[in-house]
């Protein structure tokens, strides 16, 4: 298993240095075929640029990388680029090219799309962004991904593009739309409550092993309806890391004996105003 | 008599009772030596002591210095209403050579001593500086005058150059010391519509704009510009409050986020009338998804007491919310602890009359190279470090003894 991590930082890129450069060099590698998780990371000042040279490389030498199964486009932080300023692209090109491709995560949200979101084998699909478009909420609620175990949506705020209705994000976790689902991340949403609402009776949890509603702006109006659930004490583990519930609430959910994550306790500003863990 | 007669009198200009002045007494106590003479900052700015008078006095009381120089150690004014409005006060009579400084908005001297407690508000830095130089000019005046042999341990001289970015940044790259770039030669930035020209012609969309002035997180904005759209982003402490025709800035005690141009124009203009450095945003190195800059204290030519300090905003001087790690095995690689070592003491080397300075080194993100961004003659207020099992007030008393 090789992992390989590329990256064109602001002084390459003002130099001339592009990524499909760097995917060229990597094909002359002698393991290439063995490369099995691939970062990218800044594929140079993403506020302007798409990964759009990226993908075309990745997709021209698909019969060279043929061991990829992990890659991640858009590994960048806050020092490099505003997560809702990373311009992404439509993403489809690459899930066809890859057809073993088991993991994928993408950050940034900006133009993002998958035209169409259709692979027989991926097994992971993480989002992150600091809101994340009705459409591609969409584009996932009619995607044909029959092998997904664990899916993780960043869903943020509306400043930063989330633009979706409660049922629309509702949409993505109906039990016949990913039948191997364990795993289910609606989370850095400022909805977390409405969406931890109608999660905790919903069908789709008897499903999964994972419950993961982190990162969002989850009070106790949300948490109760966790806690109350006859479905939710069946999951294996709840992730609730950062949130906003009080600490009687973080003391009963400890005393139900259940796997919780409820660590990163945050408090509600002097306008009461809370937020997501990631929106800029 | 003859033992107490021979310990070198050690002059500490400074507020009394503050975290800073009591330290470096309790390390004096610790180590076996007499207390520091203290003598207010209020006190020399009203003129009820005189530093001659007071280095003639510790001279009588000390004879035979057996040619030991009498130390005199400058302290941070800060933090003191007091002593702000007096150094604000001197800053208005000071009519001297710093023409070459945009000046800012000001006020007179009478005025000055009356200005209201509100709290946070930053008060005419410009002005602020201009009186801090002037006292340091006749600090340093009246050592000179005096009879007796002195040793500052920073030269007045070097502190006024450490307390302007602009002036700290242009030595520090004259002696060869990396800093980042800057968008447009220095002074050239006067208001936010030449700050735009200069992010364009310079395609440095990424900026830190800094109150040339002073040190710490106030008056600090992380700016970015959208090159496409033309958004923009600024991240700081400073808040603005419209108060009749007058607007006031304050430091919010948190970080804002502006993204409206009108409030991000209206904080960049006032910031390049009182006197900005503005330099690249260098892309940080980052350690458990924290991005990090190090705080590295040199005394006497040679690194000591280290910390790294962590945050998830740009901004990681800010004591609200960030954190301080000491420096331990495997934090950093060896080489690259090695290197900022040597950028710290090469940034204090530039410094002919110095011999303490808390210098804060960047670190770029998958480069590796490190650069300095700020140098603070005060900076050694460095809480839980410590150098070979002492704290940094300790570890500088000690090496009086040697």
């Amino acid at each position: 298993m090789i992992e390989i991590r590329l990256s064109v930082d602001y002084d390459e890129y003002e130099n001339g240095v592009r990524i499909s450069q760097l995917i060229d060099q990597l094909t002359e590698k002698p393991n290439a075929a063995n490369i099995s998780v691939l970062t990218i990371g800044d594929w140079g000042q993403a506020y302007e640029n798409g990964p759009d040279d990226a993908i075309e490389s990745l997709v021209k030498h698909k019969h060279i990388f043929t061991g990829l199964s992990s890659l991640f486009l858009g590994d960048m932080d806050s020092e490099e680029c505003e997560v809702s300023w990373i311009n992404q692209t439509n993403i489809a090109p690459l899930l066809e090219a890859y057809p073993n491709l088991r993991s994928l995560t993408v950050k940034g949200s900006t133009n993002l799309s998958f035209e169409p979101l259709q692979h027989a084998a991926l097994q992971e699909l993480k989002i992150i962004c600091g809101g994340l478009p009705k459409s591609v909420i969409e584009q996932i609620a009619g995607s044909q991904l029959p092998e997904l175990r664990r899916l993780e949506l960043y869903l943020g705020v509306d400043d930063y593009g989330f633009d979706a209705s409660l049922e629309e994000v509702l949409a993505v976790a109906k039990p016949n739309l990913f039948p191997k689902l364990t795993y289910l991340g609606l989370k850095n949403s400022e909805l977390q409550d409405e969406i931890a609402i109608a999660i905790a009776d919903s069908p789709i949890v008897d499903q999964l092993d994972t419950l993961d509603l982190s990162y969002g702006t989850l009070t106790d109006v949300g948490a109760e309806a966790l806690i109350t659930s006859e479905r939710v004490k069946k999951l294996k583990h709840l992730d609730l890391n950062y949130h906003y519930m009080s600490d009687k609430m973080v003391e009963r959910w400890k005393a139900t004996g259940l796997s919780v994550d409820l660590s990163d306790g945050q408090d509600a500003d002097e306008d009461d105003w809370r937020y997501p863990y990631i929106t800029e | 008599m003859a033992a107490t007669a021979s310990v070198q009198p050690y002059l500490l200009i400074g507020n009394p009772g503050n975290k800073r002045t009591l330290g470096l007494q309790a390390a004096r106590q610790k180590l076996g030596l007499p207390p520091a003479i203290v003598l207010p900052y209020s006190d020399l700015l009203n003129r009820s002591i005189h530093l001659g008078e007071s280095i003639r006095q510790a001279a009588t009381n000390s004879q035979p210095l057996e040619g030991k120089p009498i130390i005199i150690r400058l302290e941070a004014p800060g933090e003191n209403p007091l002593v702000e409005r007096e150094l604000i006060a001197w800053g208005a009579e000071f009519e001297g050579s710093r023409k070459d400084l945009t000046s800012g908005l000001s006020v007179t001297a009478a005025k000055a001593l009356r200005l209201p407690e509100e709290y946070g508000r930053i008060l005419y830095p410009g002005q602020w500086y201009r009186g801090y130089c002037r006292l340091l000019a006749e600090l340093r005046e009246a050592a000179q005058q005096s009879d007796s042999p002195i040793r500052w341990v920073n030269d007045p001289a070097d502190v006024a150059v450490m307390f302007d970015k602009r002036r700290c940044q242009q030595l520090l790259s004259q002696n060869g010391v990396p800093t980042p770039a800057m968008p447009a030669p220095a002074g050239s930035i006067r208001d936010y519509e030449s700050l735009l020209a200069a992010v364009q012609s310079s395609r440095m969309n990424r900026l830190f704009i800094k109150l040339a002035y002073g040190s710490g997180a106030s008056g600090i904005i992380a700016y970015q510009r959208h090159p496409v759209t033309g958004s923009e982003i600024a991240i700081t402490t400073i808040g603005v409050e419209q108060h009749n025709d007058e607007q006031l800035y304050y430091n919010s005690g948190k970080l804002q986020r502006y993204t409206d141009h009108a409030t991000i124009r209206l904080i960049i203009d006032w910031l390049c009338r009182e006197g900005a450095q503005i330099e690249r945003w260098i892309e940080k190195d980052s350690i458990d998804g924290s991005s990090y800059d190090i705080r590295q204290l040199v005394v006497n030519g040679s690194p000591c007491h280290a910390l790294a300090r962590l945050s998830r905003t740009p901004i990681t001087n800010l004591h609200l919310r960030n954190e301080r790690r000491l420096i331990t095995d495997g934090m950093l690689s060896a080489i690259l602890k090695e290197q900022v070592e040597h950028t710290a003491v090469s940034a204090l080397a530039a410094f002919n009359g110095s011999t303490v300075a808390g210098i804060d080194v960047l670190v770029q993100k998958k480069r590796g190279l490190t650069y300095i961004c700020d140098v603070n003659p005060f900076g050694d207020l460095l809480y839980h470090a410590e150098h070979k099992g002492m704290n940094t007030y300790e570890w500088q008393m000690s090496l009086l003894q040697q």
